[in-house]
């Protein structure tokens, strides 16, 4: 292991740190931590869910071959866990497994298949397909997950999502349930597919439920989005710069279209509460300042510009690029905040997110405390703040939604 | 279903979704505040709340911030409850005859619609006599006008729109530009509007006042004394009417030949009559005869539920087809009008508000024929006719017995012009079929509609001068 600067003294360096880089961590701790060695590591969910201080989730990977490489090691000390790179330490807290993934449907699928609980959220695909597979168009970075190539993936019913988010929510562990699907070739972009989960969600419980869709050909489907119950939309441009966009998404430039997806989201932050309309841009596809114009497209918009980390992952088709460094990258955090800042939108919505940097944490990158949004963020954390939102959030889709029985 | 986001700043969403419970909140208020006031020389507590109560539903109907038939509902529970009537008298007024014989007509004029026969007889007559533009505008306009004397002119109206429609359509006219085509949609508005002012059966507002004047008063109207005292009426605005619609659209095009085949195929699709629409005919027939000669004797509502009892003997029709041709929402409606209508005048409160709010300068019975007219012709084209009749009425008996007019008088001067609403598709459902079509504009209907509006009053006003006078009718 080679000796580099490490950033043990600020949570959003150490977020991006130990995303890119992983966490050393010896058998015995990681059994007491409750975690065992796992098993398909190209699995998004085979990562440590850390909490670092200010209360800052990170997933880090630990199991992958590159982490014999990163600085920063995992240790027990007292009963508590410490980040260390060898000389400091910093006390964390590891997110214990969710009981529920142990747990099966009454149709007998395993709640770890449906459900993955990310910081805050659990995260539920009920179609396990994306339709550019079959067209030999799929997102070049794409890890794969959703590629059922030629045929139907798994469609979870309604029943066993619901078991699941029912089981998530019972461990707190479901403040916010988000929802993603794949492409196919429908016009309604997929709301379609997803209502009967999202109205059975919103029937049955009281938490507020984000859709990650591609964009739909109308925006009147953006509208049924909000009326049926979603309180958050993602439709994730990932790359900003119109060529690049078009060799690494071939499947979204030739089937969306840059275009439909800056109108759609330009329309959807019309139609959805400040700060609950988001787009990925991933670090690292183009070049900074590519990501940087994006930034202030987007915000300008009203959307809320969220920046995963390009990580290659085994089945990516992008030989040709590298994870960035963390010295890149933390300054674009810190610009995110200003953009967003500055454009007055919402950032309490975007928090807890375990495998990406959130607006809220770009604070670490400058030099802003962040006190009252801090406050806003973490009384929404409380019982009394999910619940207020969770209200605020009905009240204002009865509010704003319509329903005449002309046609 | 249709489903909108609505964008505006949420405050604003907020501020006009504050003003229903504002309004309702305002008219609790204006009820508690009418009602605690002290009571006025020559009004006794029950007419207080009478007019408390009044006050109320004229808000509600002329709003509509609620259904008039929930309006309607409230109204008899509370005249029970205020004690202005007693519960027995309150509820039994419910089940008047007006009421039984509205529903009867509900039902007749379905089974003419369901059997098909109105329809055959149209085609036919349009066939026959609309060989050319002016033939075809003719027969639209006076057809409608003579099957709104006999079925609901809601009904006649939805029941010749698919036909004037496709005759449109036939003939290539131009949506908002021919017009020839906005004359054919108008005349079919028009002739259902001035035709359901003719009889007992055009519209059940008139039996609405007719059954508010008997459970007020006492005083019946029958079948065919009402209409002899309207047709001259009637009669003159059916020619004026045409005249107009000749006039106000110069007619642009040259021959008809298309429409002849619309016609056609529509024939070719009935077929030939069937024993349905001869039995209901005929039946519908010795109907109207008993309505005409023996309504007095055995009762308009009578005969009509025994027709309606006769056609299910005779299997002429099946409940279920009969059922969407029932308005129950205008049943309760005028359960409710006349329950609140009789409340006022057996309280005083009628005659004690002709009193305060005319005064003593309307003291020529013709003078108050015209205001009252006047004012219900205006007012009917804003809200419904027969919430007209329920505001305008028991004021008008209470004038009536202060002027010594002939109360009767007054109910034709409220129920005949109630149904004379001719500027706006919001006046009347035929009006709002005929802008439907897209043929003609709700501006279109205007300029016509206020002249025609106009003319109306005055000839219903010569009519009352010069006419009812010749038929023994002292004003
Ligand atoms: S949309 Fe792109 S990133 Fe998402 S599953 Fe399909 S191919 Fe992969």
């Amino acid at each position: 292991m080679k000796k580099t600067n490490t950033y043990l003294h600020n949570p959003g360096y150490l977020k991006i740190e130990l995303m890119l880089k992983g966490v050393r961590v010896d058998g015995k701790v990681l059994k007491k931590a409750g975690f065992d060695k796992c098993r398909d590591v190209a699995n998004i969910a085979c990562g440590l869910d850390i909490i670092l201080p200010h209360n800052t989730w990170v997933t880090a990977p630990y199991a992958q071959d590159f982490v014999n490489d990163s600085p920063y090691e995992l240790i027990e000390k007292d009963g508590g866990f410490f980040i260390t790179d060898g000389n400091k330490s910093v006390k964390v807290s590891i997110a214990p497994i969710p009981e529920f993934y142990r747990l099966k449907t009454t149709s007998g699928v395993q709640l770890s298949k449906i459900g993955l609980v990310h910081g805050g959220y659990v995260a539920i695909t009920p179609a396990t397909q994306c339709d550019f597979f079959n067209k030999d168009i799929e997102c070049r970075y794409c890890a794969g997950n959703l590629d059922i190539n030629k045929g139907k993936g798994t469609v979870y019913t309604v029943e066993d999502v619901l078991e699941t988010v029912e089981a998530a929510y019972k461990e707190g562990k479901a403040e916010v349930v988000y929802l993603s699907i794949g492409f196919s070739e429908t016009a309604d972009g997929g709301v379609e597919f997803l209502k009967p989960y999202i109205r059975a969600i919103k029937k049955h419980f009281n938490t507020l439920v984000a859709v990650e869709a591609l964009p739909p050909k109308e925006n009147k489907w953006i509208d049924e989005t909000y009326a049926i119950g979603a309180d958050s939309v993602l439709y994730n441009l990932e790359i900003f710069d119109p060529k690049l966009f078009e060799e690494i998404c071939p499947g979204r430039a030739a089937l969306i279209g840059r275009k439909r997806y800056l109108d759609a989201l330009k329309y959807a932050a019309t139609v959805f509460p400040s700060g609950t309309v988001a787009s990925h841009l991933i670090v690292g596809l183009e070049p900074i300042e590519s990501t940087v114009e994006g930034i202030d497209f987007l915000a300008g918009m009203g959307v809320v510009p969220i920046l995963p980390v390009y990580r290659p992952s085994p089945r990516a088709k992008l030989p040709h690029y590298k994870t960035p460094s963390t010295e890149v990258v933390a300054p674009v955090y810190g610009y995110l905040y200003r953009a967003v800042t500055a454009n007055k939108i919402n950032i309490s919505w975007v928090r807890d997110i375990s495998v990406v940097t959130t607006p809220l944490e770009g604070r670490f990158f400058i030099d802003d405390n962040a006190r009252v949004k801090t406050f806003v963020q973490n009384f929404y954390k409380s019982r009394l703040g999910l619940k207020a939102a969770w209200s605020l959030a009905t009240l204002r889709r009865k509010l704003r939604v319509k329903v005449s029985s002309r046609e | 279903m249709k489903l909108e986001i609505d964008r505006r700043p949420l405050w604003v969403i907020l501020l006009i979704r504050s003003f229903r419970p504002a309004f309702f909140l305002a008219i609790g208020l204006l009820f508690f505040y009418l009602i605690n006031l002290p009571t006025p020389d020559g009004l006794t507590i029950q007419g207080q709340r009478a007019i408390a109560l009044f006050a109320v539903c004229l808000i509600l109907w002329v709003t509509e911030a609620l259904p008039l038939a929930i309006t309607s509902l409230m109204a008899i529970v509370l005249v029970a409850l205020l004690d202005v009537l007693d519960k027995r008298t309150t509820y039994a007024l419910f089940g008047n005859e007006a009421v039984f014989f509205i529903l009867g007509a509900f039902i007749l004029s379905g089974a003419v619609m369901h059997s098909g026969l109105s329809n055959r007889i149209a085609l036919a007559i349009m066939s026959r006599f609309g060989g050319t533009p002016r033939g075809l505008l003719a027969s639209i306009f006076f057809l409608a006008a003579a099957l709104s004397f006999f079925m609901s002119e809601h009904a006649v109206a939805a029941m010749l729109f698919p036909i004037v429609l496709e005759i449109a359509r036939g003939l290539n006219l131009k949506p908002g530009k021919s017009n020839y085509a906005k004359s054919l949609f108008l005349a079919l508005a028009w002739g259902c509007i001035i035709g359901g002012v003719a009889t007992f059966l055009g519209g059940a507002r008139v039996p609405l006042a007719v059954g508010m004047l008997k459970e007020a008063t006492g005083i019946t109207i029958g079948f065919f004394e009402y209409t002899s005292m309207v047709f001259p009426t009637v009669m003159i605005l059916l020619f004026i009417g045409y005249f107009g619609l000749t006039r106000f659209f110069r007619q642009d095009i040259p021959d008809i030949h298309l429409a002849k085949a619309v016609f056609e195929g529509k024939l070719k699709e009935l077929g030939k009559i069937g024993y349905v629409e001869y039995a209901v005919g005929i039946l519908m027939g010795i109907t109207i005869f008993f309505w005409i000669f023996l309504g007095k004797t055995i009762g308009i509502a009578g005969i009509a539920i025994i027709s309606v009892v006769a056609l299910f003997i005779l299997k002429l029709v099946r409940w279920k087809d009969i059922e969407e041709y029932v308005n129950w929402g205008v049943i309760l409606m005028y359960g409710g009008a006349i329950t609140l209508g009789a409340s006022m005048e057996k309280s005083g409160a009628a005659a004690w508000m002709a009193n305060a709010v005319i005064g003593d300068w309307a003291n020529n019975p013709l003078l108050v024929i015209a205001i009252l007219s006047l004012l219900t012709i205006l007012l009917t084209e804003g809200m419904s006719n027969a919430a007209v009749i329920a505001v305008l009425l028991p004021v008008g008996i209470g004038m009536a017995g202060k002027f010594h007019i002939d109360t009767k008088t007054i109910a034709y001067a409220i129920a005949v012009p109630a149904g004379l609403a001719f500027c706006f598709p919001m006046s009347t459902p035929a009006n709002a079929i005929a802008v439907s079509s897209g043929y003609i504009t709700t501006r279109d209907m205007a300029k016509a509609g206020i002249a025609m509006m106009v003319l109306a009053w005055l000839v219903f006003n010569l009519t009352a001068r010069f006419y009812w006078p010749m038929i023994g009718i002292r004003l």
